[in-house]
């Protein structure tokens, strides 16, 4: 899409013309008389009454709009809704709400959730019709406790008034809206665990496959989307599905919410197109560095993505192609941005402690590897690592790349492989200076 | 979480402890056992209602102790050690009790590069304790926790479960203490989007207890 705000390489388009539409600018538009008078429930109006849609319509709109899953993963949505077998007579089929926004550095769900939640709500009712499913779970972190308790009011209120439930808005199709509240652990944000957790069990990821299309929750066929991007489905009924295409990076299309924090002069959540220029977004929305500082690095989606360099920036946009060609991922669009008095060092070791606090201890690699790494940065930070230790390092995020059930390990071990490659005499600087070896190691040198 | 990663030998868990409560505590009241029961309802499992369950205990009783967790085995009919395996994993339960106010110090990534572990310390000295501890008096405990969500509007805690405290400073952190031995909370507060500020004028919940800007995040000093 070529760009008209003069900056040739975006491709977001004149973003600063850009109206919201997840999150528009309307007062207590939580509230769902507020939400209703806005054009509310229309859309799930539209595809339950008019007769103009079907399950499979639906599908093929959200495939057509080219929506892809806002939680991390970047998996094109319609083509996931059309992995559900069809429906049989007496199986249950489930969605999965994944609100468990535990990324370092992602904070848009929750934002979605205390100024929208409508959204997420009417997303959730029209993936249900899509697919044919009759119970729909909304899986939130428990530390959003106050979040939860504020939708779980208004999903009293659309009991009351016939949008949840059976025979909606007098059609033959129902509904239920379970919230389940979690309970503090990372690894819930894996489809799979989530599951786990939604079971009552320990939140324990499972080997794929059978996908959860197959065998979900309770054995039974079930999808996993994440709250921005069901909140999408309800604007793709309404605007259709060339609007939605249309708006932002070609193959990456949609609003998105970006959560800029880190050291910045204007941090919050933004709504803008994908496609946006990094660049863009740091000096010209978030108000540029804090204190006029120069920046070091970047982390475009979250701990688990590659951290960027601050040479590595230019020209590249917040979408999966550009980002991917640029040795990083789209991942939450939650962006850190780190200047030029950050230690990488420290700042890996808190990386590396938190995915040890946060494995769930099933898989070797995992379990041993991700505390390993933390006691070798550790070893490092504090001046006593060798330069071998970096070696062993990147040794040890081979051993635990794609070796585990999930994708846990992967997402330990790429911060630590990028960064250290990226920022090595950082590291080497920390290190005690080599040492030539003698006795049995002198004949290997 | 982790707990068994860092102790390896995991003791096996008590099924006749020294009780903390007593026979006629442990019971749930009509109105409870009522809660309980659609809870069961939103499953197709009587399992999938125990993280809610414990929810409920937890609140009710301050911690988890065998006892309780027995009690909701009984409650739910399902066996005592899923119930343990199920307390055990995940962080906001609590195995020991802790002080009327929990605080929840966020020090993860970007709070650690905006002052997290500063608010951490400063909190340390000013009620005398280190993380993981409880205050003489019971009223305090500090812990440090992972990402909590509010990474632009860190560094950031959270008071036992339940509300987040946005933008801290060592004064903030003065009059939040001070508040919470009046028995003050902060209730429900909003940050505002940026982009709000300049559309709306400001904040668009107006039921919210308290508004916040997001602001430039402070320097942090210590970061470990």
């Amino acid at each position: 899409m070529e760009a008209s705000n003069g900056s040739a390489a975006s491709r977001a388009g004149d973003w600063r013309k850009y109206e919201r539409v997840l999150l528009p600018p309307i007062r207590d538009l939580h509230r769902l008389d507020v939400y209703e008078q806005h054009g509310g429930y229309r859309s799930l109006r539209s595809v339950l009454t008019s007769g103009d849609w079907t399950p499979a319509s639906v599908t093929d709109a959200v495939k057509a709009s080219g929506l892809r899953g806002r939680g991390g993963a970047g998996f094109v949505t319609g083509m996931k809704w059309s992995f559900m077998p069809p429906p049989e007579p007496g199986k249950a089929r489930y969605l999965c709400c994944n609100g468990d926004e535990s990324e370092p550095g992602t904070f848009k769900d929750r934002q979605l959730m205390e100024y929208n939640p409508h959204l997420i709500l009417e997303g959730m009712l029209i993936a249900s019709f899509a697919m044919s499913i009759t119970t729909a779970y909304l899986y939130v972190r428990g530390e959003f406790a106050d979040w939860i308790v504020h939708m779980e009011r208004q999903l009293e209120k659309l009991y009351e008034k016939g949008y949840v439930g059976d025979n909606i808005l007098g059609s033959d199709f129902s509904c239920d809206i379970v919230i389940h509240k979690g309970a503090g652990a990372y690894i819930c944000g894996e489809e799979t665990s989530l599951m786990e957790s939604l079971e009552g069990k320990r939140a324990y990821p499972r080997a794929k496959p059978p996908f959860p299309a197959q065998h979900g929750c309770w054995g039974m066929p079930t999808t996993i989307n994440n709250v921005e991007t069901l909140a999408c489905a309800p604007l793709i009924v309404e605007r259709g599905a060339e609007w939605f295409a249309g708006m932002g990076a070609e193959k990456h299309p949609g609003p998105v919410l970006y959560g800029i924090s880190g050291h910045i002069n204007r941090p919050g959540v933004y709504e803008y197109p994908t496609g946006m220029l990094i660049k863009d977004l740091i000096y010209e929305v978030a108000g540029g560095m804090r204190g006029g500082k120069k920046l070091k690095a970047l982390v475009p989606g979250g701990a688990s993505v590659p951290v960027l360099r601050a040479d590595m920036i230019d020209g590249v946009t917040m979408d999966s192609d550009s980002l991917r060609k640029a040795g990083s991922m789209m991942g939450t669009a939650g962006m850190l941005v780190l200047d030029e008095d950050t230690d990488m060092v420290s700042f890996l070791r808190r990386i590396t402690h938190f995915y040890h606090h946060e494995t769930c201890g099933q898989c070797t690699p995992c379990r041993e590897g991700t505390g390993w790494i933390e006691n070798l940065v550790t070893r490092i930070d504090e001046g006593e690592g060798n330069l071998r230790d970096l070696d062993i390092l990147l040794e040890l995020c081979d051993q635990m790349e794609g070796r585990t059930v999930c994708a846990l390990a992967d997402a330990a071990a790429w911060p630590v492989r990028n960064t250290i490659n990226r920022f090595r005499d950082e590291f080497e600087a920390k290190c005690k200076p080599a040492v030539h070896a003698t006795g049995p190691y002198a004949m290997a040198e | 979480m982790a707990d068994f990663i860092k102790h390896p030998v995991v003791e096996v868990p008590d099924r006749a402890p020294e009780p903390v409560f007593s026979q006629e505590e442990l019971r749930f009241t009509p109105q409870e056992s009522a809660q309980i029961e659609r809870f069961r309802e939103m499953y197709p499992t009587n399992q999938g209602a125990v993280m809610h369950t414990l929810w409920l205990a937890q609140e009710k009783f301050g911690f988890l102790p065998p006892e309780v967790l027995q009690l909701v085995a009984r409650t739910l009919e399902i066996p005592y050690p899923i119930v343990y395996g199920v307390m055990t994993f995940y962080s906001q339960y609590y195995r020991e009790r802790r002080g009327k106010y929990v605080l929840d110090v966020c020090t993860c990534f970007t709070c650690q590069v905006c002052g997290g572990y500063d608010i951490l310390h400063y909190l340390e000295e000013q009620l005398g304790i280190r993380k993981g501890e409880t205050t003489d008096d019971g009223l305090f405990t500090i812990q440090e926790v992972e990402c909590l969500g509010a990474c632009g509007s860190g560094p950031m805690l959270q008071i036992t479960n339940r509300h987040f405290v946005h933008n801290l400073t060592p004064e903030k952190i003065d009059r939040l203490l001070a508040d919470l031995r009046e028995d003050r909370l902060p209730g429900f507060v909003s940050v505002t989007l940026p982009q709000d500020q300049a559309e709306l004028g400001g904040n668009r919940r107006t039921d919210a207890d308290g508004v916040e800007q997001y602001v430039t995040q402070p320097i942090a000093r210590e970061v470990g």
